[in-house]
């Protein structure tokens, strides 16, 4: 059976990295480590799409409040997983990126020390919600480290 | 932060162009043009070649050798790299894909039955958004042209406020009280609709204000002005620009689709697409698709796109305080400020150019849509370097033919035009004109006869150089700016479209581009 000392959550805000999450801490033994990828993607970069008529201070002020929302989903995020961390006596090391999340969690795990990756399922069709896949073929041939996949939620 | 990024491929680009415009200047290109069959694009070649080369040799020299400091000069330069890669990007597709593309349609009309360059629009505007749409998704922009991809919205700036010289007092009349009705009704009642089902969907207000104003008034850049004003969440940014953003692709194909099929003249086609298409980015895309040699449709197109975005500071202005009547977290909004920081500066610019296009400097004042009347002689026949004339009045045989139906004619002010024109073998004067006009409108001539009306009233209008250069120049600002735009529609952001925002868009947008279709075909038949 596996007992992992340090394990890697890949979350970007959907409701089966929820699930990935609380799959997580029940996973964590008393002396584990949870490391915590929290990726925005990427697709943020083309959220002005072709807007043309707005002048710089608009879009220098809708730049900002789009990052400042953002920035504060990921505070939130945060914060609620290092209560549950602080409750449950998990050493607990978020850190947030930009950029493709599958790319993302790849580079990470080829970054530092891995035991076990613990994501969440693809949203099932018919769901809503923003599309953005962690787990893909790609990343499911570049691991050299054991992953649990969580079902999306009910 | 110092933008520029020491790159050699400003400097490739540079010396690539130039040495085009060596060839095409030198004749080694002969051979491709003569294949291409587009000799008629020669001058544009050589001119626009040099220009750009040069400027991006220079810039890119700068770039390799200099130490940049932190500045406005250091952004601007940042910029010239990816300005002269949509320029690379916009020369393929107009002097070869373009081209290549027409014969391919008309070499595969007798296997297919039809010719689908042409059905399709597959002209150079369509497929330079579309290079520049794969550019991006399937490339992806260089890191070093991002600035300049950015800029490109200056490039539709520019050439909106360049378009104002071409209209007379007439034309804009006649086109600013019927857009002022037709978008005033769509606007308010898109912004209604999607308010209205949103409450019955129960979307939260937030959600509901960058909804309406993308899908009201005139799509993503609305959605951008409004989404701070509502405290529009993440999640409701992204489904609503990714449902204008699909919408507003999809539209830009479909419309001079639909408009050919239904024989929609110019200004029904302007006033429908300037109407009807979510998004203001691809109303000149389409205007563009459905006349490409011409911009009698982007005319029509830009004055309704022009309404609708002075529409943009009311809407956001009225969803802020609306919002802050629903919400305790709405914050109270200067009703100054946001007018202020909301007003589209560059249709002053438009306003401006009118202004001086009306006064004569770029045409004889009496011009009508760019052309002014001379029947002199010297304007009628003229005569080349080897010494061949052309004389455009009217011949003897052409009188005859004319002769022989004047019978036809019912009305008697017609038929003393008929009878005028014959005798004085050309036009006499401006209403004399509009009399002739009115012959061959009227339909009751035989198409050879009425040929023969249209050439004489083409005899005595002249476009102005100066016009046909801003003509062209116009062109181009379209051209280049909507390539630009086009790498600026990334897949990911359209993929994001889903949720409530995709069911109410589709309902008005639907709504929106049926209406409006209805009502154009309706009221709006005469050409302006």
């Amino acid at each position: 059976m596996l007992k992992p000392k340090h394990i890697l959550l890949a979350s970007h805000g959907t409701p089966g990295a929820r699930a990935a999450e609380r799959a997580a801490f029940a996973l964590c033994g008393p002396k584990a480590t949870l490391h915590h990828l929290i990726v925005v993607p990427d697709f943020w970069k083309g959220m002005m799409g072709d807007d043309w008529l707005n002048n710089a201070s608009t879009r220098d002020t809708y730049g900002r409040y789009v990052e400042g929302e953002l920035e504060n989903e990921v505070r939130r995020h945060i914060a609620s997983l290092q209560r549950q961390a602080a409750k449950h006596r998990i050493r607990y090391r978020p850190e947030v990126v930009f950029g493709k999340p599958e790319q993302c969690l790849r580079e990470r795990i080829a970054r530092g020390r891995v035991d076990l990756v613990v994501l969440g399922a693809p949203r099932p069709k018919g769901k809503s919600g923003l599309r953005s896949y962690m787990v893909t073929e790609k990343l499911l041939r570049a691991l050299h480290v054991p992953a649990l996949i969580v079902p999306y939620p009910a | 932060m110092i933008y520029t990024k020491k790159t050699p491929w400003t400097l490739i680009l540079g010396i690539i162009m130039v040495a085009y415009a060596y060839m095409v200047q030198a004749g080694i290109m002969e051979p491709v043009i003569k294949y291409l069959h587009t000799s008629k694009l020669a001058g544009e070649m050589v001119i626009l070649g040099y220009t750009c080369g040069i400027i991006a040799i220079l810039a890119g020299l700068v770039q390799a050798f200099s130490t940049p400091k932190q500045g406005n000069f250091d952004y601007y330069l940042s910029t010239i790299g990816g300005l002269a890669f949509i320029l690379i990007v916009a020369f393929i597709v107009k002097w070869v894909l373009d081209p290549q593309m027409s014969a391919w349609g008309k070499a595969a009309q007798p296997a297919l039955g039809f010719n689908f360059a042409s059905v399709m629009n597959l002209n150079y505007v369509v497929m330079g958004i579309v290079a520049g749409i794969i550019v991006v998704n399937v490339f992806k922009v260089p890191h070093w042209a991002e600035n300049g991809v950015r800029m490109s919205r200056l490039g539709l700036k520019t050439g909106v406020v360049l378009l104002g010289v071409l209209y007379s007092w007439e034309e804009l009349r006649n086109l600013a009280g019927l857009s002022v009705v037709l978008i005033g009704f769509f606007v308010l009642g898109s912004v209604g609709i999607t308010l209205w089902m949103g409450a019955r969907r129960n979307i939260p207000n937030s959600m509901g204000g960058v909804l309406s104003a993308g899908l009201g008034v005139c799509g993503v850049s609305a959605s951008v002005a409004a989404a701070p004003v509502v405290n529009a969440k993440s999640t409701e940014i992204a489904y609503t620009i990714g449902t204008i953003l699909l919408w507003g692709v999809m539209c830009m194909f479909l419309f001079p689709i639909v408009g050919k099929a239904m024989g929609m003249n110019y200004t029904q086609f302007g006033a429908w697409a300037g109407t009807g298409i979510l998004n203001s980015a691809q109303v000149a895309g389409a205007a563009l698709a459905f006349q490409p040699t011409g911009i009698e449709t982007l005319k029509v197109a830009e004055i309704f796109n022009i309404t609708r975005i002075l529409f943009l500071p009311i809407i956001v202005l009225w969803l802020a305080v609306w919002f802050v009547k629903r919400e305790q977290t709405g914050e109270r909004v200067n009703l100054g400020q946001v007018m202020f920081a909301k007003f589209p500066v560059f249709v002053l610019g438009f306003i401006l150019m009118f202004l001086l296009g009306s006064t004569g400097v770029f045409a004889p004042a009496q011009h009508y849509q760019g052309k002014y009347f001379d029947n002199s002689e010297k304007a009628m026949v003229k005569t080349d370097k080897d010494g061949k004339v052309t004389d455009k009045r009217l011949k003897d045989a052409d009188a005859e033919k004319l002769k022989a139906e004047a019978d036809k004619l019912q009305r008697e002010d017609q038929k003393a035009a008929l009878a005028r024109l014959i005798q004085e073998k050309k036009v006499m004067s401006p209403d004399h004109d509009t009399l002739v006009r009115g012959i061959v409108n009227s339909k009751v001539l035989s198409k050879e006869a009425s040929d023969i009306l249209k050439k004489q009233h083409e005899a005595v209008y002249h476009t102005a150089k100066k016009i046909a250069m801003f003509r062209d120049i116009i062109a181009w600002m379209f051209t280049f700016g909507l390539t630009g735009l086009g790498m600026q529609i990334t897949m990911a952001s359209i993929k994001q479209a889903g949720g409530q925002p995709l069911v109410i868009g589709s309902v008005v947008g639907t709504l929106k581009a049926v209406g409006s279709l209805i009502v154009v075909m309706l009221f709006v038949s005469e050409i302006v």
